[in-house]
C-alpha cells in the first residue's frame, strides 16, 4: 500500500497526473453545470475557466440541454 | 449467446456505458472491467466474483487508488464526496489507448487466436497483463494478488474457456 502513495516512485507520479485529469474533468462538469443552473452565461464560464465561449459551449451544451438546463443564450 | 457470437460487441457497448457514467471522454480499461465483471453466465465474471471483485465491488477499489494518486499530489479528497455531474448520454466515448492495449494483449495470448473466438475469458487476460495503469494499481488496493489471478484466467483460456 505504501508503494502507492512513494512520490519517488514515477508510477506513483504518473497515476497521480491521470488522477488529477480525471478530478478536473469532474469538477469542471460539476461545476459548470453548477453555473449555468444558477443563471450563469457561457460568456462568463468561459471567462473564468479562461478559454472561449465557443470552447465551453461545445463542451457542454449538449450535455446540459439534455438535463435539462435553462440556458441563457449569451 | 451461441457459440459463435464475437463478445466484443457486447463488451465494448458495456464499457462504453460504463464510460458515460463515468463522465469519460475514453473508454479505458476500467471500463472494460467492469463490463466483463458485469457479464452475466461468463467464466471470466465468475473468476473475477470468486476474487471479490464483482462489478459493485470493483468501485470501491478504483474510487480509492483514485484517491491515493491524488494523494501523491498532496491533494486529500474524498471521492465519494464530489460533486456530481450530469452524465451526458449523448456522449460516444471513444476507445482509449488502455483498452487499445488491452484488446492486443489478449489477442496476443495463447492459444492463438481462431476465427470469431474471441471471449470475456481471453479480454480478462488482457486486463490482468500489465502491473501498470487504473486497473492494476485499483486491484492492489483491493489486496488482489493480480498475478495469480491471471494464471487462473490464462489456464481456463488454454482449456478451452472463452
Amino acid at each position: 500500500m505504501t508503494e502507492l502513495v512513494n512520490p519517488e516512485d514515477p508510477a506513483a507520479g504518473l497515476a497521480a497526473v491521470v488522477a488529477l485529469r480525471r478530478l478536473a474533468d469532474r469538477l469542471e462538469d460539476s461545476q459548470v453545470e453548477r453555473a449555468m443552473r444558477a443563471g450563469w452565461s457561457w460568456s462568463e464560464v468561459a471567462e473564468v475557466l479562461g478559454v472561449t465561449r465557443q470552447a465551453v459551449h461545445k463542451k457542454h451544451a449538449r450535455r446540459l440541454v439534455a438535463a435539462g438546463v435553462a440556458l441563457r443564450r449569451r | 449467446m451461441p457459440d459463435h457470437t464475437d463478445v466484443r460487441a457486447i463488451l465494448v457497448r458495456a464499457a462504453r456505458a460504463e464510460a458515460r457514467r463515468d463522465g469519460s471522454r475514453t473508454i479505458e480499461a476500467e471500463h472494460v472491467l467492469l463490463a466483463v465483471a458485469a457479464l452475466e453466465d461468463s467464466a471470466a465474471a465468475r473468476l473475477l466474483a470468486d476474487a471479490g471483485l464483482t462489478e459493485s465491488a470493483i468501485r470501491t477499489p478504483l474510487n480509492r487508488e483514485w484517491e491515493q494518486s491524488l494523494a501523491v499530489a498532496g491533494i486529500a479528497v474524498r471521492t465519494g464526496l464530489l460533486p456530481e455531474a450530469t452524465p451526458d448520454r449523448a456522449r460516444d466515448p471513444q476507445i482509449g489507448e488502455s483498452t487499445k492495449l488491452v484488446l492486443r494483449r489478449a489477442m496476443d495470448a495463447p492459444p492463438k487466436l481462431g476465427g470469431g473466438r474471441f471471449g470475456p475469458m481471453r479480454i480478462l487476460v488482457g486486463l490482468l497483463d500489465t502491473d501498470r495503469g487504473r486497473v492494476a494499481r485499483a486491484l492492489r488496493a483491493a489486496g488482489v494478488d493480480r498475478t495469480a489471478l491471471r494464471a487462473k484466467a490464462a489456464e481456463a483460456l488454454a482449456a478451452g474457456t472463452r
